[in-house]
């Protein structure tokens, strides 16, 4: 048992006499928790003779106000504390105090003071209603008809390209797909508050922002056949697992969370680079993702090392089959924030305009600040979570039927639009024809374009310096694939019929006794 | 047990018996060819030409049958009562309470793998089985059904995070309860690794053997291996990595039988256990399953086939694989035959091959597979995993070493790639069934 030095009576008279946040007290001794000498401290501590500090007394009263205004807080208010990276170091400096060590700004208080959120609730922001009306007090972002009409070319064309690339995975054209459906906003609107130089770290269901970035459709459904026009993986990653370097788009890899701290890693580069100053880092994930490890070590990382980031949850309500209810018990992802002192909003993710206006400002504070901001976007996953999934297993399809007609992304930003005489319902016919033929064409071409060679299956595992030495491993190993190819290639019908699929239909691989032919 | 014809199918001049006196000069002269896997022995045309090959009369369907026509799978209630390990919980042998037998039913290895769960849930009150989405069926819907049969208090879904629940289920396991945890795909167990790896293999030691207290158990599922198209994350072969972790015992089913017993035995288990279950089995593979609650051993291996000139080893998909290529090379096709030597083509008698399930990898049953090395004298190991770091390079480490003497050829391992499992070029990524006839002949005619 350990038990408690004494602490002596002196100490707490001085109690009274000293300001509310000290340094420690003079004369407590300095070792705690030694096999004492004399009787342990008496539980609940009783203070006699102890005449509260006027101060202490108005804090005991009013605990829930704001200890450095002295407002009464409004209970439905947000909490802010204004405070930049450059802040936080200074206040390093200020640690003298128990008070201040390891805490933002803290008060002696004598009542237990029990929280589990730091407000009561959250409030989600809106600039148009489900009708595509602005809502009331809602400033509206600025945006010309251009930059409007291309956000809206963007959720337009996305779901055209989902559907054709879903049906086809339906008719085993394709191994694998996710679709974007129902969060067309929240992607779109994001993509449209970044910049073409900043960085982008998407999960997997951010492929209308990768359009919007200006993804061709040929590369995208390239990726989605494994075909020659695949620069994302040379065939491979799975569909929709893309790379564009050249749009700033990191690679997608299936393992989920694993982009945020690779993100933090990212955005703290940025800080330090004096060519990069301005950019900024978005990072994309879902409300499933955000329950692994990595969620929560990157936005820490990111909150104490800095470095401009947005964090954009997507908040579908679902990870795979697993609602929200199985995932969190806190008020959603955006709760987390300020737990690690990162400035952070909800918004409504089928609003692209409030997504649009959130991001921008997210954007803003991260450049400015030099340090991360979370953006939760609430929405709805209306489309199954794969190919492999049937959603109607664990939600009943009239939710989903609901979602689509009473709150649509699409047809609410539209409205909006043709209420700004910005666009009309025959030019949104032919735009729909025109996506389509378009998109057809493409997925036609691309289906019949070949794999790429199959040599490729050995190239990029390790980066090797172009005059440089391929390990040995991958020499021989190449080399034997090769000569069971030689040997097999035609008799072996299984293969015979594989290899045609192929560019150069395995002959590069079968050119194996010169050796490292890469 | 070898079977009848197994004996008199060898031939006499190719699989001529070492005498057991005179090991060493034979040593010797294999001293520096004993690679595990030399590409230089590949029976290729030295001067590097394409073989002059007659075209298949066969469609690639014929040559290479879908997994659920194998051989492996039980289709009578007889075979699938007659395996090998067979205990019935309740005590009473193939006979069963009622004296009247056992029943069988069929199934495919997802529900072989619920049947197991299920019948954990009834036996044991304390059990719980969580992961993610194993409210609603599983991905694989190996869990279907058993909220609502059981109770979501038993049977839910947890936050998506692995390294989460391989801790929680230590901690179910630490006070008594039995934990059943699903990690969605092999390939996500990487967050887990630090909890699987340093706690749940560590604690029976670290706590001088005090924890988990008595009753507690922890097992792990995972689906493993490709289906053709999965790429580099729902196609890997993650079981290497699990070598290395003394006090964590793994396993690889490979049929549902197999999946039901083994997993039973590993819920009952007061070692921590991975079984993973190979994703593309889920449903192809479908036999005749016996109804009650029964185990297999974990630890020993299955003989699937016996045979004397040349023992294989697989465990998991490849094991048909392996099978098929084994059948190809009994009677091969005429466009196969041209690449056979002269001593394994008909008429000559066909070469008597040993096909052994390893099922557990962790420990490696290292003894089992030098005894029957030592017989036959030849080894050849087939797994999807890459060359590097596994399976088959262990066994073939410490075979190689034990049974040197009684090598008559280099060790084969036919296996993926040292790459990552690449998509679209997943056909030529695996040991398929051409790549294992070629490591057979290769080794049979050494
Ligand atoms: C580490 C890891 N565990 C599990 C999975 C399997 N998995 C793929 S997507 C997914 C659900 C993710 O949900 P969420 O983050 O909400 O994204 P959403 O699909 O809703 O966009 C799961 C469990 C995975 N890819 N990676
Ligand atoms: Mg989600």
């Amino acid at each position: 048992m350990i038990r408690r030095a004494r602490v002596p009576r002196s100490f707490f008279a001085s109690l009274s006499q000293r300001n509310l946040i000290t340094g420690p007290p003079p004369d407590l001794p300095a070792v705690h928790h030694t096999t004492s000498t004399g009787s342990p401290l008496p539980t609940p501590t009783p203070l006699p003779h102890f005449t509260p500090h006027p101060s202490l007394n108005r804090l005991m009263l009013h605990s829930m106000d704001d200890p450095r205004t002295d407002r009464p807080r409004d209970p439905r208010q947000l909490v802010y504390v204004d405070e930049s990276q450059a802040d936080r170091a200074a206040r390093a400096g200020r640690m003298s105090s128990p008070l201040r060590r390891g805490a933002h700004e803290s008060w002696w208080n004598a009542e237990q003071g029990w929280f589990n959120a730091v407000a009561k609730t959250i409030p989600t922001y809106r600039v148009l209603d489900e009708e595509g009306r602005p809502v009331k007090g809602a400033k509206l972002p600025q945006l010309t008809k251009e930059e409007a009409l291309k956000i809206y070319k963007v959720m337009a064309l996305i779901p055209m390209v989902d559907n054709v690339l879903y049906q086809s995975q339906r008719q085993g054209r394709i191994s694998f797909y996710m679709q974007c459906s129902g969060e067309e906003a929240a992607v779109v609107g994001s993509a449209a508050a970044m910049r073409s130089t900043d960085e982008v770290f998407g999960q997997y269901r951010e492929q209308a922002a990768l359009l919007y970035r200006g993804m061709s459709l040929s590369r995208m459904m390239g990726q989605c056949f494994g075909n020659i026009d695949d620069d994302s993986s040379k065939g491979r990653m799975m569909p929709v697992h893309y790379t564009a370097p050249d749009l700033g788009f990191h690679t997608i890899t299936s393992p989920l969370a694993t982009q945020l701290p690779q993100a933090a890693g990212a955005a703290y580069a940025l800080k330090t680079d004096d060519a990069r100053q301005g950019d900024c880092v978005i990072c994309y994930f879902g409300d499933g993702a955000a329950s692994e490890g990595d969620f929560h070590a990157a936005l820490n990382m990111n909150a104490v090392l800095g470095g401009p980031l947005v964090w954009f949850c997507r908040n579908n309500g679902f990870a795979i089959s697993t609602p929200v209810i199985d995932q969190y018990a806190g008020d959603g992802i955006a709760s987390r924030g300020p737990a690690y002192g990162i400035d952070t909003i909800r918004v409504d993710g089928n609003d692209a305009l409030a997504v649009l206006a959130a991001t921008r400002e997210a954007r803003r504070r991260a450049v400015q600040g030099k340090k991360g901001v979370l953006v939760e976007a609430m929405t709805y996953r209306v489309g199954h979570h794969s190919t492999s999934d049937d959603s109607s297993a664990y939600r009943p399809i009239e939710e989903v039927k609901e979602w689509t007609v009473v709150d649509n992304p699409i047809s609410r930003f539209r409205a909006w639009l043709v209420t700004q005489g910005w666009w009309s319902e025959e030019e949104d016919k032919a735009m729909a024809a025109a996506n389509k033929k378009e998109v057809l064409k493409i997925f036609n071409k691309s289906e019949k374009l070949p794999k790429p060679k199959l040599g490729e299956m050995f190239n990029d595992v390790w980066a090797v310096p172009r005059d440089g030495a391929l390990p040995e491993v991958i020499i021989e190993q190449r080399a034997e694939l090769g000569h069971l190819l030689k040997k097999y290639g035609e008799a072996w019908e299984p293969w015979r019929k594989e290899l045609k699929r192929f560019v150069e239909q395995g002959e590069d691989v079968m050119d194996c006794d010169s050796g490292a032919s890469r | 047990m070898r079977s009848p014809t197994a004996s008199c199918l060898r031939g006499p001049a190719l699989y001529s018996r070492r005498p057991s006196s005179a090991p060493l000069r034979l040593a010797l002269q294999h001293r520096f060819k004993s690679s595990v896997d030399d590409p230089s022995t590949s029976q290729v045309p030295r001067d590097g030409t394409r073989a002059r090959a007659t075209p298949s009369h066969h469609s690639a369907q014929e040559l290479e049958p879908s997994l659920g026509n194998s051989n492996l799978l039980k289709r009578t209630p007889e075979e699938a009562l007659a395996t090998k390990g067979l205990v019935f919980a309740d005590g009473h042998g193939l006979k069963g309470p009622t004296g009247k037998g056992r029943e069988t039913r069929q199934m495919n290895l997802h529900q072989a793998v619920r049947d197991a769960m299920r019948t954990a849930l009834t036996s044991n009150p304390k059990s719980f089985i969580f992961g993610e989405d194993v409210k609603a069926h599983g991905v694989f819907r190996c869990t279907q059904g058993l909220a609502e049969e059981f109770g979501q208090k038993r049977v839910f879904n947890t936050p998506l995070t692995e390294q989460g629940i391989a801790g929680f289920g230590i901690g179910l396991a630490s006070v008594g309860s039995t934990a059943i945890a699903e990690i969605q795909f092999g390939d996500y167990i990487f967050p887990a690794f630090d909890q699987l790896v340093n706690e749940a293999a560590k604690q029976h030691y670290a706590s001088g053997g005090s924890y988990p207290l008595p009753g507690g158990s922890f097992t792990v599922r995972a689906p493993v291996m490709s289906v053709g198209h999965g790429g580099l994350y729902h196609s890997q072969s993650p079981e290497g990595f699990f070598l290395g972790a003394a006090g964590l015992k793994v396993a690889v089913v490979s049929t549902p039988i197999q999946a039901k017993g083994l997993l039973l035995a590993a819920i009952r288990d007061p070692t921590p256990t991975i079984i993973f279950e190979p994703k593309v089995l889920y449903r192809a593979a479908v036999e005749q399953v016996p109804v009650d609650d029964y185990t297999l051993p974990l630890g020993p291996t299955d003989e699937v086939r016996p045979g004397t000139d040349l023992t294989v080893v697989s465990y998991g998909t490849p094991l048909y694989t392996t099978l098929r290529a084994i059948e190809l090379l009994s009677n091969p096709p005429p466009a196969l035959v041209q690449f056979l030597p002269e001593k394994l083509r008909p008429p000559n008698p066909a070469p008597s091959i040993q096909l052994i399930d390893l099922r557990t990898i962790n420990p490696l049953p290292i003894g089992e597979i030098t005894e029957a090395v030592r017989k036959t004298g030849r080894l050849v190991i087939v797994h999807e995993a890459g060359k590097s770091g596994s399976v088959g390079n262990n066994l073939a480490g410490e075979v190689g070493r034990r049974a040197f003497d009684y090598l008559e050829a280099p060790i084969g391992l036919a296996a993926g790639w040292d790459v990552p499992v690449p998509l679209a070029y997943e056909k030529f990524y695996q040991p398929d069934v051409i790549r294992v006839f070629d490591k057979l002949v290769e080794t049979l005619s050494y």
